[in-house]
């Protein structure tokens, strides 16, 4: 067997000596604990110098994609013949094997050899001392690190990334910048700022008129609709502003001019991020628009990390704060986080929001696979999910709609007791609700319900059991709330009851009294059970919600 | 300037605890009040298992050390050796955890420089070492007993970032040894070049760390692995690159951070888990120190890794 090395200043081969050793994996490493008994075990066959740098970075480049560069399959022709060879990089070794007809081999005990020609091999090698090595592996890094960083897979992705942080800062600026203005200039004219509202032409109306005065006569048919101009000249007639200088107002001006040329490059820079965006990104971009797309690329760092990502985590990417702290104190994980802005969201009712953008979500994270690595390029595969979606969102809200008119509405909702709500408190001091776990078994519960059950009937207690026992076989994993689960006992109850068409309704609604009853004794003895086992329980009801 | 005092070294076993103390007196603002009586706590509880170091020692050497601190003026700074090789301590109005430059009058992340002549008349500069923005000088302070990276080492650093703590890894192995730095980040990489281009012992390597054998050829041997990835699957990183680079009988040094590995539970969980991962890996954790006040629920963990058995006594004792 020959071993394949690779070093910064070439590729050595190594004839494996003692076979039979690479059987006992453990105990290679004991082989190469000196340079002789390392000699004893590998000897240099051959050794491929690179001549020069740009040979040595072509070399490992290639290297690093698993290919053999042309050197290196020369070098292995002339030196391989007949015998297996030993390589570090199984995808490299099926390359070797595919082109060269060279029977790789790539295992533990190779790594092990591997790992032992490492540390002894400036001795095995002659005439290459740790000094000659660090140059080269310094030369070699350096121009490799160049080489990755010159040649960024990610580039593009950038270009969104960078832009839509300019255009969050430019509208955080263009903001701030606006009402100075408005403070600025209320001074002199006050009323303008009601009569106004949009920013953008607050500034156009404030650079052409300056001093108030020349409101009347003036013309602002260009810049704002008629009523606004009407109340604007008539305001500005009795407007209880001060008066200010023409220094000040040119001041003004130049503000409202930079306020002016930076809503006009913003609106450029969106135009570059929606080409860029329907380049690169297409099917995306028809789900969720060009800004939440662009947003989703600048936090996941690139398209093809998102890609990497689930539906889930997309669904709650911008919102990691309220998860970190929805899973530290056990509590219900944020349903939404940057996809919250986008239009199938905004749509929703707030009673849907969370189901619908966990939909999109799904669909988002299939959009992002297809752009990233989908061949074509066309937006019809977003464009039908989106449609989708939003039948979706018109069945959820017709739904609603037909349970609102069919629904006894009247009537008052009866609360579930839950000893763990304290009366006056929020929502959120509640714990969550956990699937109780214990309930389900049925080891050792008679005992303990006989006790306090003895008073009740006989009947009662056979028919309990019953249920109970249809209840186990049913372990089903949905049956998380209390509530499914007393709906269940009612359903089965009265499934039983059908089939015996004995008692009626009295009966029935006895029996359920009863698991009432029942369920709060259990919950009563079973608490320190219930304690032992609420931590799995909890976690299984958080993946739940995750997924919600 | 004074020249250094290199004669208290060798008494200064611990000069770790003497350190600790004269930072009471006046060292990095922010919690410092807590962090000098931890070092003293901590030297306490390990002085349990060593008799007559630690603790006792450590205060001991306070007053001395507090003399000397009254007797600073203005801007003169002694520098002393830190029982760790490579390391040393700028006492001043504030005591500060300094490497001997190894670039003279080059800051690398715009950090403060110490210039204090030698008693020839030869100037030496001294970069500090902020334990705030550095983990591996956060374990220094808080007392960890080895940190097996000394001048001539070969150190693989996984998660090197923009290469500040490297830059001091680099002045604390010297001319000699050598740092492969591992980053994946082609953002922070840049920084990591342009930073290597400087310092000759330091190997910049882009490339995920996951993937050891993507730098299989540029990196030899090498006595420790640093190891500062903070991702889950850390603990399975490091012994990847254990099992590729780390020769044996080598050292790791890795610092957890363990809202990284499990938010929902506490972090001395997370720690003993972590430790327990690594065990499995035919490491030998050795010790662990929080890096508290520097980090929050940040622990660091040194050890060996195939230690042969026979040492294992030598190793303990």
């Amino acid at each position: 067997m020959i071993l394949l090395f690779e070093t910064p200043a070439g590729f050595a081969l190594f004839k494996v000596l003692d076979e039979g050793k690479l059987a006992n994996v453990e105990d290679l490493g004991k082989e190469f604990s000196s340079p002789d008994s390392a000699r004893k075990m590998v000897k240099l066959k051959a050794f491929d110098r690179f001549d020069n740098t740009s040979e040595a970075l072509e070399a490992v480049a290639k290297l690093l994609e698993g290919t053999p560069s042309k050197g290196l399959r020369k070098f292995l022709k002339a030196n391989c013949e007949g015998e297996a060879l030993a390589v570090a990089d199984s995808k490299l070794g099926n390359v070797i094997k595919e082109k060269l007809k060279i029977d790789c081999i790539h295992n533990n005990a190779v790594m092990e050899l591997l790992r032992g020609v490492r540390s002894q091999f400036t001795e095995l090698i002659s005439g290459l001392g740790d000094q000659d090595l660090t140059p080269m592996s310094l030369g070699l890094s350096h121009s490799l690190a160049r080489y990755k960083l010159k040649f960024s897979s990610d580039k593009v992705d950038t270009m969104i990334i960078q832009a839509i942080g300019l255009l969050d800062d430019l509208d955080k600026e263009l903001n701030t910048y606006a009402m100075r203005v408005r403070e600025w200039y209320g001074w002199h004219f006050p009323e303008l700022a009601k009569i106004i509202s949009d920013n953008i032409l607050y500034a156009k109306s404030v650079k052409l008129m300056g001093d108030r005065i020349n409101a009347a006569k003036l013309d602002f048919s260009e810049i704002l609709g008629e009523e606004v101009e009407a109340g604007l000249k008539e305001a500005a007639v009795i407007s209880m502003g001060t008066e200010v200088n023409e220094l000040d107002l040119l001041h003004i001006r130049e503000l409202c001019d930079q306020v002016l040329s930076l809503a006009e490059y913003r609106a450029q820079l969106y135009d570059y991020l929606k080409s860029r965006m329907n380049t690169i990104a297409p099917n995306l971009t028809a789900l969720v628009g060009e800004l939440v797309g662009a947003r989703l690329i600048s936090h996941g760092g690139s398209l093809l990390n998102l890609a990497k990502q689930p539906g889930s985590t997309i669904q709650i990417l911008g919102a990691e704060k309220a998860l970190f702290r929805a899973l530290k104190t056990k509590h219900a994980t944020p349903k939404y986080g940057l996809i919250y802005h986008a239009s199938v969201v905004g749509q929703a009712a707030p009673k849907h929001k969370g189901k619908i953008s966990r939909s999109l979500a799904a669909k988002a994270a299939l959009a992002i696979r297809y752009d990233a690595l989908g061949d074509d390029q066309d937006n019809t595969m977003g464009l039908e999910n989106r449609t989708k979606l939003e039948v979706r969102l018109r069945n959820l809200e017709g739904k609603d709609l037909g349970r609102l008119s069919a629904s006894a509405k009247g009537k008052a909702k009866i609360e579930v007791y839950d000893k763990d709500k304290k009366p006056g408190s929020g929502g959120l001091i509640t714990p969550a609700k956990t699937y109780n776990t214990a309930a389900d078994s049925l080891l050792g519960q008679t005992s303990a319900k006989s006790e306090s059950e003895e008073p009740s009937k006989k009947k009662d207690k056979k028919k309990k059991k019953k249920v109970e026992e249809e209840e186990s076989e049913k372990e089903e994993p949905s049956k998380k709330k209390k509530k499914k689960k007393k709906k269940k006992v009612e359903e089965e109850e009265s499934e039983k009851e059908e089939q015996s068409k004995k008692k009626k309704k009295t009966k029935k609604t006895e029996a359920v009294e009863v698991a009432k009853e029942e369920k709060k004794n259990k919950k009563k003895r079973k608490h320190e059970e219930e304690e032992e086992t609420e931590t799995p329980a909890k976690k299984k009801d958080k993946k739940k919600k995750i997924k919600n | 300037m004074r020249p250094p005092l290199t004669g208290s070294g060798g008494y200064g076993g611990r000069g770790g605890g003497g350190f600790s103390g004269g930072r009471g007196g006046g060292g990095f603002s922010g919690g410092r009040g807590s962090s000098g009586g931890r070092g003293r706590g901590r030297g306490g509880d390990r002085g349990g298992g060593r008799v007559g170091r630690g603790g006792p020692r450590g205060r001991g050497r306070g007053p001395p050390g507090g003399g000397r601190g009254g007797m600073k003026g203005g801007s003169k700074v002694i520098v002393e050796p830190h029982r760790h090789g490579g390391v040393f301590i700028a006492k001043g109005k504030e005591d500060a955890l300094v490497t001997k430059n190894l670039v003279p009058g080059e800051a690398v992340y715009n950090e403060k420089r110490i210039s204090v002549q030698n008693e020839d008349g030869t100037k030496v500069e001294y970069r500090v070492w902020n334990p705030f923005r550095s983990k591996l000088a956060a374990a220094i302070l808080g007392g960890v007993d080895n940190i097996w990276i000394k001048p001539g080492a070969k150190v693989l650093y996984l998660g090197a970032a923009s290469g500040t703590t490297v830059s001091h890894v680099s002045d604390l192995v010297g001319p000699e040894g050598c740092v492969y730095a591992v980053e994946f980040s082609h953002r922070s990489g840049r920084d990591l070049v342009n930073m290597a281009k400087k310092r000759t012992n330091v190997i910049p390597i882009i490339e995920d760390a996951r993937h050891p054998a993507k730098y299989r050829m540029l990196v030899g041997m090498v006595d420790v692995i640093f190891s500062d990835v903070a991702q889950p699957d850390q603990a399975r990183i490091l012994a990847l690159n254990a099992s590729y680079f780390l020769k044996t009988g080598g050292h790791f040094v890795i610092s957890i951070k363990a809202n990284c590995i499990d938010s929902t539970v506490a972090a001395e969980v997370v720690f003993q888990s972590e430790v327990k991962k690594l065990q499995l890996e035919q490491f030998r954790p050795a010790e662990q120190v929080t890096l508290e006040p520097f980090e929050r629920d940040h622990a660091c963990v040194v050890g060996g890794y195939r230690m042969p058995k026979k040492q294992k006594a030598a190793t303990a004792a």
